[in-house]
This record gives C-alpha cells, structure tokens and sequence, in this order.
C-alpha cells in the first residue's frame, strides 16, 4: 500500500464525457504539504479538483487519500463522505444566509477528529471579512465572497483542501498580504492543500511543488524552483514566458555555439553528445548589459516592468532576444540603438531540447 | 452515484409520468370509433369552431398586448401621481376570472340593464336602450378575456422593463434616438421574450376558456368538446376535438418555451445593471398618464365588482339561502389540499431533475408540465376516459369491485386533476427559485458533509421559501377561480363561489350569481395583495 497522504495514479478526468486531461499521476508525501495546479484557462484543472472532491467521477486510473481510495473505475465515495473540502472560484456562499452563518456551516464539517482548536476570529481578520459578517451574499463583492468561501473552507478543518483560484478576485493590494497570512496558517494548522491557480508567482510562492498542465497532460510536477529553472518541454517554456529558444551547436561538455552570439558557456543539466544540434533556452536575465563589447545589436523596443527593463534585440539572422536589465542601470537605450552584450556569455544552467 | 439518487430519480419519474397520463389519453382517441355525432359535426360546425377559436384568439392577444405592454410601460418608465398605487393595483384584474367579467359586462349594457338605471336615476325616463352599446357574442368574449388576462401580459412585460439597464436607454440617446424609436428599437425588442411568454399564457387561458365562452354562447373548440361530451355522450369525439386543440396549445407552447430560453440572453449582469431613473411626467402627459391606467384599472377590476356590489346590495334575497360558509369551506378545503399535494411532489420532481441530471428525465419534466397548456375541460374528460378505461380494461377484469367512484364525483379525483393541471404552474414556479441558486451551492453542502436529504432540506428549503409561498398563493387562485374540471368532477352537492355563480348564471339567474362572485373577487383580491409583493419583485425599486 501506498505511503503516500495523497495520491493521485493514472487517473483520466473527464467532464460532460469530454477527456480534460489524461493519464495524472502525482502524490503529496506528507500531510500538511501544499501543492499548486497551474495552467491556462479551460484546461482542466477544476475538473481534478471537482474530480478529488468527488463531484465529477473518474473512470481510470485512483485517487487515495490517507490510504483509503476515494475514487477509482469501481468506487467513488460521495463528495459529503470525503474529508475534503473545496473552495469554489465563483460565489458559493449559500445566498439565504448570511456571512457569519455561511462561515459557522464550516463547523459542522465531520472530520478525522484529530484537528488543532481552531481560532475562527483570527481567520476573520486574516480574510479580513469581519466588516461583512452580518451581509448577505448578494450584498458582497465577489473578493469578499470569495475570502468568505476560504474562511468556511478553512473553518471545516478538512483532511485536504481544495482551493480554485482562491484569490483569482482579491485586490492586487491586499493578494500578497493574504498569500502570507494564508501559507502561514495551512503550515500551522497542518492542512494539506490543493491550490489550482494561473498566476505562476503565486504557485511558485505557495506550492510545495507546482505541476504544469499543458495539452490535457501534467507535465511537470516538480519543485518551483526546478519548474522556473528547469522546465522539462517547450510546451512549459511557452507557457511560463521564461524566454525564447534560438538554434546552438554544442561543441562540447560545458559550451555550445549560435551563430548571432558565438560561444556560450554554463553547465548543462542534461547530456548531449558534442556536435548535437539543439534549441537553446535563452532567458531575460541570461545575457549582460556591456557597451564596451563588440557584440553589439539593434534594440527593436523596451518594456519598463518596474524593476526592470526588457529589452528585445534583433541579432543579423532576425531572432529576436530579450534582455533584463535593472531600471537604474547607468545606461539606457532606446529603439534603433546598439546594444552592447557582455561576452564570454556564461549561462548557469543550460537547458536544451 | 447514480444509486444514491435513485430514489430522488424514480419519484420524479413516476410524478412526471402520472401527468402526462392525459396527454396519452388524449392522443390515443385517434384509435377509437366516435359516435355519428362526429360526422354531423365534421360537416356543419367544425370549421365554425376552428374560425371562432382562431378570432377570439387574435382579439385578445391584440388586445391584452396593447393594454399590458402600454400599462407596463408607463409604469415602468414614468413618474406621476398614483404610479406606484397603480404598480399593483393593476394586477387586482387577475381576481376577476373572464366569467365574472362577461356577467357584469352583460348586465350594465343589456336592455334595462345597470346602464339603463343609472342614466334613469340621472336624466328621467328615456329611450336610452337604443343608445347603449351591446357587449355579447365574440366582442363581449373578446373584451371580457383581455380585461381579467392582461395582467399575465403586463407582470411579465413590466419585470422585463425593470431589469432592462439604463446603460442601454442611454445607449439609444447617444445613437440620438427619438424616445418612440428608442422605445421600439431598443426597449421593446430587449423585452420580447417577455412579451411573447406573456402572450402564450393568455392564449393557452383564452382557447382554454370555458365560462364566459359558454356564456356568451360562441362555439369554439373547448364548447365543441363540452357538447362532444355532455350532449352526444361520446367521449372519444371529446378527445379528438381536444388533439386539434392541443396541437394548437403545443405550437404555442413551444414559442414560449423557446421565448423563455432566449430570455437569458436578456438578463443582465450584476456589474453591468445600472438603476434606472423614472422620467417625472408633468401636466398633461402626467394627467394622460394617470387616466390611462385608472381606466384600466376601472375597467379591469372596479366596473366588476362593482357591479356585483350594486346586485348584492339591490337584491339581498340572494344572500338567503346561499351557505357561504360551506362554500367558502370547500373552497379552502380544496384549495389546502391541492396546494399541499402540488407543492410536495413538485418539490421532489424538480429536486430530482436537479440532482440526476438526466437528458430523458428532462424531457418527460417538459412534456409533464404541458398540463397547463391543456384547457380544464379537456382534463376532466381525459380523465374520465382514462378511470373508464382502467376500471374496465385493468380492475373488472381481474375481479376487483369498481373503482369508478373512488375517483369521478370525489374530492380525490378533483384533486388529482388540479394537480395535473396546475403541477406547471408549481415546478415552474419551484424551478424558477432553483434556477436562481448555482449548483456550486448544493456542491458545497456536499462538501460540508450535507447528505442529498439534509442538503434538501436545510438548504434548499429554507432558501426556496418565497417560491414555496408564492407557489401557494398562485394555485390557490387559480384553483378559487377554476370552473370546468370542478364542474365535471365534483362530488354531489359540492358546490365552489365559482360553480355556484355559474349555476345561477347559466339558469338566468345574474343577479343570483352576484354574492359568490363577489366572494370570489374578494377572496381572490386578498389573495393577490397578499403575494403582490412576490409577483411584482424587483430588486431594483
């Protein structure tokens, strides 16, 4: 039997007959552990949620928690027979009751029973939700319906929970607050949680691991920090925007060659024989500013992201590269400048495919 | 799952199949031999029939659309004295079924009538016969059908009004509309849907029809089928006259189902509703204003109940003899149970669909709420047919006593036919709160541990219980107002305000039929006020 808390074995989730995505298998080694979902809209990541809480079934493959199977081709245990609890991106709340009372329904969640004496005030001011206790749902923003879902959510105490999107309405303000406040609390109170989200910062600051769902496929599960650094396909590169992939050779076991940028060195993380041709996985933050090198190419435009600028560069076989560079550098550039590169370019970790 | 819901699934199904019984029934009279009455019939009147349904029709759908889609309007987007009182006020014209209505419109304009005394009292003795208009035949029918049904036209028409945003009245002054071309441009298409569902009910009421059309003796299909039956004793004939006429409601039927379904297009987003500001009308498109409504509401309500007051109070003989209380007792006993057997099944039918969710069970729930579609008459007679049928085909022929009685001429079988004709009116109305709830809401009950029966009952129950009321109130008038499956299927010396009227009227006796219509309009107004302010809900006055 598996040790795993959680475990998720070949299952294929389906919705309204149509396959969302085929053939997951990932598993949450200890309780208390937060993973994160991510991926485009409409690819199916809610469909693995409502899956694991047990209103939509699964026809292949298992799902287990705490050892028991909740849902596999034979079983499926209904969704109020689940310790699972999950938090609904759109407003939830039961609209005949107010807040409060939506919240005080978490309680009477049966659950494992091995839970810590929950302090739901200290909830209500994390969500910061107790301006709204005594309002119906109707009367609330969607953000604050959407804190008032987690409150109950987190209020039920359950053996995992489940999380859409949970802060998809929250104010940019007061989102990195919460994601503190919230990542603190699940630690404290052990909660082992499923957090399906788009904004990649979040998962990555959230998650345990991050799984990267792609083309009805999981295609990473991982460590964010593997998942930023080292993504396993092209498909995950796209969709995490981490850069371009330009033709190289590799010429040996610690460098490879383009024909606009010459020699690169760094470390691969993966083999490949000397003389391969590969696609290189160029980064923002990859190349150097330095005007004093003969590598020199024609900026093509500027976007001001804060803290930095990212330069897109056109080399003489018309890629198009970008290039981060820190707001207050000394020198900026504006289109149709040269641009000067730092050589030798030295990448820390090479990824290629 | 699906063993969980079985249950849930199999109450649904039987309740759906019990009322599509009539329907069966119905099209099955297709395979049976009819009398010769049918053939007299197929060459003199029938196509009379078929014309006089047609005209009738086409005049009160004219008719309660000018009159509920203009009351609406006004009310909707103007401000002037009295608007407000007229808001509900206009509505008070349900309490007076087209029956009643033909009655007093009948007596204030006949020779010596209400009519006739009044301008004696006023002017002397005079020729004054000659100069007062005569309401009776189709022209009576037509105007006594629009005053009590256009209230359908303008509750629907007016709810479509105040959800329409102001973001799109101002979108008509910036295309520099005119406030005529923005009106059937902009405000009326957006309010089509309701328009047209409001238009199908009154045209499944009026071919539905059977009081003041036997009054004003205009052959349609709903007397042809009454004549069918209680003159030429041929059940079958009944029935095949009632197929042309649901086949007609069917057509119907489906343009408002389809209406409905494109309402949704309509409905506007909470982000994107702007409050709409009433215009202030002044002098005299302020007075105008005014004196329309107040005729409406005058013609629609005041002229007949007045004219049962002014009977009652000049000939309180009446009053003698008549066992109000009885009648009112059996009235409500009626109205208790129907409404309490309504309201369980339906409460369980749809809850079923809700949490099974299947195509088949979906289909069977729309045929099943076609009972409202199918006039009175024609339920009672399929019924009939169908205890007929079952008592000699099924339990005489297995050795049991009849069943007969048990059914026809009892409180039971009444019962079991208001509900097939008024379970539409109690799912929709159920449906219609369980619409407004996202399914995430039964998910998360789930998800706090509720059971499927504790989620029904903790959740949905509480929540639904202004539908739950409203739903009451509804049948309860239409069941106070309800003449022919009463008429056909009551049991012996069990008299309603609305048979007894009909008795005395049918025997000439108009002035007799005045005390329990009054009852009748009374009850019902109570009724009505008692709900108005769920059938005129609106969250954004």
């Amino acid at each position: 039997m598996s040790k795993n808390f959680f475990e998720i074995k070949n299952a294929t989730f389906k919705v309204g007959g149509i396959n969302k995505v085929n053939n997951v298998s990932f598993s949450i080694e200890k309780e208390g552990d937060i993973i994160c979902l991510l991926g485009p809209s409409g690819i199916g990541k809610t469909t693995i949620l409502r899956s694991i809480a047990g209103l939509e079934k699964i026809d292949s493959g298992s799902i287990m928690l705490n050892g028991k199977i909740l849902s596999s081709n034979k079983i499926n245990v209904e969704p109020e027979d689940r310790s699972i609890s999950l938090s609904f991106q759109e407003n939830s709340l039961f609209p005949h009751y107010t807040v409060e009372k939506n919240i005080l329904l978490g309680k009477e969640r049966k659950n494992s029973g091995k839970k810590k004496k929950l302090n739901i005030n200290k909830i209500i001011k994390l969500l910061n939700i107790n301006k709204i206790l005594n309002h119906y749902p109707h009367q609330i923003s969607a953000g604050e319906a959407q804190r008032a879902s987690l409150a109950r959510s987190l209020i039920s105490q359950p053996d995992l929970l489940l999380l859409d999107e949970p802060l998809s309405n929250v104010d940019q303000s007061f989102k990195e607050e919460i994601q503190v406040q919230l990542k603190k609390l699940l630690k404290d109170l052990k909660i082992t949680t499923i957090i399906v989200t788009h904004d990649s910062y979040e998962a990555f600051y959230l998650g345990n691991k991050c799984g990267i769902i792609l083309n009805k496929q999981l295609k990473q599960f991982d460590d964010p920090y593997n998942v930023y650094h080292f993504p396993n396909s092209v498909e995950v590169v796209n969709f995490l925007n981490r850069g371009i992939l330009i033709p190289a050779k590799v010429t040996g076991g610690d460098s490879l060659e383009n024909d606009d940028l010459g020699i690169i060195k760094g470390k691969f993380i993966k083999h490949y024989p000397s003389g391969s041709n590969v696609k290189l996985l160029l980064q923002p933050e990859d190349l150097e500013h330095d005007d004093d090198s003969n590598l020199k190419l024609e900026v093509v435009d500027r976007k001001f992201r804060g803290t930095n600028f990212i330069y897109t560069l056109k080399t003489p076989s018309n890629q198009l590269i970008p290039v981060a560079v820190h707001t207050h550098h000394w020198e900026q550039h504006e289109v149709n400048e040269k641009f000067g590169i730092k050589r030798p370019i030295y990448i820390e970790h090479i990824v290629c495919f | 799952m699906l063993k969980r819901f079985n249950i849930w699934y199999f109450s649904s199904f039987a309740i759906s199949i019990i009322v599509i019984i009539p329907i069966i029934t119905v099209f099955s009279s297709f395979f049976e031999d009819t009398s010769q009455y049918y053939e007299l019939l197929k060459n003199t009147f029938f196509i009379e029939y078929i014309v006089n349904s047609v005209i009738l029709l086409i005049g009160v759908l004219f008719l309660t659309f000018i009159l509920g889609v203009g009351s609406a309007y006004i009310v909707s987007f103007y401000q002037f004295p009295g608007a407000n009182f007229f808001k509900w006020a206009l509505i008070l014209s349900f309490a007076v079924p087209p029956y009643i209505y033909a009655y007093s419109l009948f007596a204030f304009f006949e020779n010596y009538g209400t009519a006739f005394t009044i301008l004696k009292y006023l002017f002397g003795d005079g020729e004054y016969n000659k100069h007062i208009p005569k309401f009776s035949g189709m022209f009576g029918l037509i105007l006594s059908i629009s005053f009590s049904l256009f209230a359908y036209v303008y509750i629907l028409t007016r709810s479509s009004f105040l959800y329409q945003s102001q973001n799109l009245i101002e979108l008509g002054k910036n295309l520099g509309f005119s406030k005529f071309k923005s009106f059937y441009s902009i405000i009326l298409p957006a309010a089509r849907p309701a328009i047209v569902a409001g238009l199908s009910l009154v045209a499944m009421e009026t071919l539905a029809e059977f009081g003041a059309v036997d009054f004003f003796s205009v052959n349609t299909l709903t007397t042809g089928i009454y004549n069918a039956w209680i003159t030429f004793d041929d059940l079958a004939f009944a029935n095949r006259i009632s197929f042309f006429l649901l086949l007609f409601i069917f057509i119907l039927f489906l343009t408002e189902n389809f209406s409905r379904k494109k309402a949704k297009f309509h409905a506007e987003t909470k982000g994107g509703f702007k409050k709409k500001e009433k215009i202030k009308l002044t002098g005299s498109k302020s007075f105008l204003a005014f004196i329309f409504c107040f005729t409406l509401f005058f013609f629609s309500f005041l002229f007949p109940l007045s004219q049962m007051l002014y009977w009652t109070i000049k000939f309180p003989e009446n009053l003698n003899g008549l066992q109000i209380i009885d009648l009112l007792l059996n009235t409500l006993y009626l109205v208790s149970l129907s409404s309490l057997v309504l309201l369980i099944f339906s409460l369980i039918s749809n809850y079923g669909n809700r949490i099974s969710n299947k195509k088949f069970l979906n289909i069977l729930s729309f045929l099943s709420i076609s009972g409202y579609a199918i006039p009175g008459v024609i339920l009672a007679i399929a019924f009939i047919t169908f205890v007929s049928w079952f008592d000699e085909s099924v339990i005489k022929a297995l050795g049991f006593l009849s069943i007969k009685k048990i059914f026809i001429g009892s409180v039971l079988g009444l019962v079991l036919v208001y509900f097939i004709r008024f379970y539409s009116l109690a799912f929709n109305g159920i449906k219609s709160g369980y619409e407004k709830m996202n399914i995430a809401v039964d998910e998360s009950a789930y998800l706090l541990g509720y059971s499927k029966s504790k989620t029904f009952l903790n959740i949905h129950i509480p929540y639904l219980r202004n539908s739950l009321l409203f739903v009451i109130i509804l049948i309860s008038l239409e069941i106070i107002r309800e003449l022919p499956i009463t008429l056909i299927l009551r049991p012996f010396n069990f008299e309603t305000f609305a048979t007894t009227a009909y008795i005395s009227a049918s025997e000439d006796l108009l002035e007799a039929a005045a005390v329990p219509s009054l009852c009748l309009i009374i009850i019902a107004s109570f009724f009505i006020l008692f709900t108005s302010k769920y059938i005129l809900k609106d969250t954004n006055e």
